[in-house]
């Protein structure tokens, strides 16, 4: 259970989030939805430890992690999928994976791991050998998931794991997503592709400028006008 | 005090304290006296150079010595061929600056670490090139060492200390200074609001190097002997960078503050510790860096904070 | 002819220490994106490691790198924690700035160190196998010089090695790539940092003991060895050690070729001319991204 209490963040002077409380419970998917540049990014590396908050507290399974190192938070089972997938470029497929299973409590679940990462991405497997740099923008995401689910994470996050990808793996990445959830993993969803994330979640957030501006259950928040309107675009209310 | 008003009177009190030094010979009958001050002011005008490209640009220029050298080495010849000193020195800044147009532009493709780098090495070519060329060392016809007089030494010293700190004054409140620190602070984002980069960097470069030239011919003029490469020796950028760091780089009063701590600290150490004072000096330098990363100029503001906050 | 075949000869068993020497900064500089100006240094004092405990013990130069290695080890992590540490936390422009500055002020401390100790004078290590020479028709191949080239070579091949198959080894890697996402797969990334500055020193401490066999030493080599290194570094690019190693190679062959045509004394000058011309054509390096 992850839990965020009025959690700011800022880059030097300019504030970024502001006051952000939210919950994500044992094995839900949540989406967080937002326009560009309202803060999604922020508030995942801040859970993520790569940005320590401001004020508030952000609590793991009951643990406060403002003191808690990035490399030891990924140990603790969050693990994130960050914008621009952030791969080892100059790496094979295999070893991108391995080295998701650095830390010692995924170490010990590795072999499980690869076999898990293989069944779900099955392309990974024959393309083991090659750079990641080589592969196709939607080949690289499934490394990228794959590379979080080797960490034998209990929540996976991902932030925008849809961008630049042609629309037939986006399917296949959500799809896996939904078996990553049902095997009892929790999914922390940021997306741009609102008819997508909200198909997918239990449950959603709206992020503006820094604040919690609506929450609700996905499938309402799907037939919200103002969600619709303001996220779904032109094209979405007229249909 | 806003901080613009805080360097206006930073500025006005330095070149009060020159003002003040200029009666120094009349005071002071030891030349040694006069000659320790001399070094300040060399290295106050040194550091200053330096301190406009890398403080205010944001451009660690490894390669200054080149144009220290430059300086020292026409000037000086110009200067014992009968041209009087002050142009003699003016056509040393003169080669100074037109050698750092030549090389800027493709010197400036170069980033960071690598512009840091590829000057460096600027440096030691000009700096072997010389050594190979001029082997011999240089030394003042014994005519011009009979009519040595200090006091001329010192007082060109004097002035062009002041000319270094009016020029960092001046910039640092000029259109084209706020767009070199501009881009220190963020290159790309300053080429997005229409700061032209690179030829605000050739400026701080062409005005960096002509003062470095300047205050390589001064050095031509004080010493009797040396060899021609001695000038291009790296330890001239090297002292330029640590002054500035040590008092705080990209201020006015910072280069001044590190040159007196520096030299002043390097003279005594070398009193009293004869054998280790340059053992001591990196160790202290190294904790200077490590404790005041902002060097003087930041520990000066930390404390006046604490200080307002009355928590001291 | 001969003369010319046995310069390029020369200049290709010392580009070996040249790789040597580069694979250490390349390293460091590669995954901390520190600049450490004081590397030469660091090469200084293995060869003079290196020399006392020939003096001390009387061993032979080539068995002293087994101890010279894990010293500069333990020597480079004890760095690492003392002062760049701390330059690490900055980011990546800060980063530079301060190490040059710290490097600096290590290198005029380990300087006057050296000259304290062991006198400015130059030295080298002398064995009872020292003048023997090998003919390969007419060139003569310095036995010392031959080893000191393959050692280098096992040295760069065991470090490559290294950094392909060791769980830390890929750790540093990632870090040197990315150390933000190094940091999402569970890496402590300080370690990855303390690993490579260790292992950049203990390079520089092997790479001083060839030099004081085949060449010498003396507490001023420092500079000259630094950029040494920075023209490999930048003529092979980073990631590759191999290509590092070739980018020694290259380096010393093309020192001594540039002798030969233009004389002993522009040796290093040709060698910093091709590196400025290199760096100002692809200002990433010749083999960087
Ligand atoms: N490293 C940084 N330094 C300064 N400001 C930043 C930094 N990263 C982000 N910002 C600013 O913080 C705000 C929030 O950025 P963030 O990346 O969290 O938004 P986002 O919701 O993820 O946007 P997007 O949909 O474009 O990914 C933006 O105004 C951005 O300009
Ligand atoms: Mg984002």
């Amino acid at each position: 259970m992850l839990e965020l209490r009025d959690v700011d963040a800022a880059y030097g002077d300019i504030r970024v989030l502001s006051g952000v409380t939210l919950a994500v419970g044992t094995g839900e998917i949540v989406a967080l939805l937002g326009p560009n540049g309202s803060g999604k990014t922020t508030l995942l590396t801040s859970i993520a430890g790569l940005l320590r908050p401001r004020g508030g507290t952000i609590r793991w399974e009951g643990e406060d992690l403002a003191t808690v190192p990035a490399h030891l938070v990924v140990e603790r089972g969050l693990a994130l999928v960050p914008e621009g997938r952030r791969l080892f470029g100059g790496m094979t497929v295999e070893d991108n994976l391995e080295l998701g299973a650095f830390a010692p409590r995924a170490r010990r679940h590795r072999a499980e791991g690869f076999a898990r990462v293989y069944a779900l991405f099955p392309d990974l497997r024959e393309r083991r050998r090659q750079l990641v740099r080589s592969l196709s923008g939607g080949q690289q995401q499934m490394v990228a998931v794959g590379r979080a689910l080797m960490t034998n994470p209990r929540l996976l996050m991902l932030d925008e794991p849809s961008l630049g990808i042609a629309p037939r793996l986006v399917v296949s990445i959500f799809a896996a997503l939904a078996e990553i959830n049902r095997a009892g993993v929790g999914v922390f969803l940021v997306e741009q592709n609102v008819q997508a994330a909200l198909t997918l979640a239990h449950r959603a957030y709206l992020l503006e400028s820094g604040r919690i501006a609506g929450q609700g259950r996905a499938a309402d928040l799907l037939h919200d006008p103002h969600v619709r309107r303001a996220y779904l675009g032109p094209l979405a209310v007229r249909t | 005090m806003t901080a613009a008003r805080r360097e206006r009177a930073w500025a006005i009190g330095i070149l009060a304290g020159l003002g003040g030094l200029a009666f120094l010979p009349l005071v002071a009958r030891r030349d040694d006296v006069l000659n320790f001050v001399f070094l300040i002011l060399l290295s106050i005008t040194l550091a200053q150079s330096w301190n406009i490209v890398a403080g205010y640009a944001g451009q660690v220029n490894l390669g200054h010595a080149a144009f220290f050298g430059l300086g020292a080495l026409l000037a000086r010849s110009l200067w014992i061929g009968g041209t009087p000193i002050v142009l003699a020195m003016l056509a040393g800044a003169a080669l100074a600056t037109s050698f750092a147009l030549v090389i800027g532009a493709p010197a400036f493709r170069l980033r960071g670490a690598y512009f840091a780098i590829g000057t460096l090495a600027l440096g030691e070519i000009l700096r072997t090139t010389v050594g190979n060329v001029l082997p011999e060392i240089s030394t003042l016809p014994t005519a011009t060492i009979a009519g040595y007089r200090l006091a001329h030494r010192y007082y060109l010293a004097l002035a062009l200390a002041a000319v270094s700190v009016v020029t960092v004054a001046a910039l640092a409140g000029s259109r084209a200074g706020l767009g070199m620190q501009a881009i220190r602070e963020d290159e790309p984002a300053a080429e997005a609001s229409g700061v032209g980069a690179l030829r605000l960097k050739l400026t701080a470069l062409a005005l960096s190097t002509g003062l470095a030239g300047l205050a390589g011919g001064l050095f031509g003029y004080y010493h009797i002997s040396y060899y021609p490469s001695h000038a291009f020796s790296p330890t001239w950028t090297f002292d330029a960078l640590l002054m500035t760091f040590i008092g705080g780089v990209g201020t006015l009063h910072g280069p001044v503050l590190g040159a007196i701590l520096y030299i002043v600290l390097k003279e005594y150490l070398a009193v009293r510790w004869v054998d280790f004072h340059l053992l001591i000096f990196g160790a202290l330098f190294i904790a200077i860096v490590l404790l005041l990363p902002g060097g003087l100029v930041q520990a000066a503001t930390r404390g006046r904070r604490l200080f307002a906050r009355g928590e001291v | 002819m001969n003369v010319l075949a046995q310069q390029l000869v020369l200049g290709l068993l010392i580009g070996g220490l040249y790789g040597l020497a580069a694979a250490g900064l390349s390293l460091v500089f590669g995954v901390m994106k520190v600049l450490d100006v004081a590397h030469g240094e660091l090469i200084m004092l293995g060869g003079y490691g290196a020399f006392w405990l020939v003096a001390l013990f009387g061993l032979d130069p080539f068995a002293a790198l087994v101890l010279v290695i894990p010293l500069a080890l333990v020597g480079g992590g004890l760095l690492y924690s003392g002062l760049f540490s701390f330059v690490v936390r900055a980011d990546e422009e800060t980063r530079v700035k301060n190490s040059l500055l710290i490097g600096f002020g290590l290198a005029l401390a380990l300087h006057a160190l050296a000259v304290q100790l062991w006198t400015a004078d130059e030295r080298s290590i002398v064995t009872p196998y020292g003048g023997a020479v090998i003919m390969v028709g007419e060139l003569a191949i310095p036995l010392v010089r031959l080893l000191s080239l393959l050692l280098a070579f096992l040295l760069i091949g065991g470090l490559h090695l290294l950094l392909a198959r060791w769980r830390w080894g890929k750790a540093i890697r990632a870090t040197a790539e990315d150390w933000q996402a190094a940091l999402l797969t569970g890496i402590d990334v300080r370690r990855a940092y303390l690993l490579a500055f260790a292992i950049g020193t203990a390079l520089a401490g092997a790479a001083g003991t060839l030099v004081s066999v085949g060449y010498s030493v003396s507490p001023s080599i420092g500079l000259e060895w630094t950029l040494k290194a920075l023209i490999v570094v930048v003529l092979a690019g980073l990631g590759s050690m191999i290509g590092t190693f070739v980018g020694g190679l290259v380096l010393g062959v093309a020192e001594a070729a540039s002798a030969a045509v233009f004389g002993g004394p522009y040796r290093e000058v040709v060698g910093l001319v091709i590196f400025v011309v290199v760096l100002v054509v692809r200002p990433r390096g010749l083999f960087g991204k």
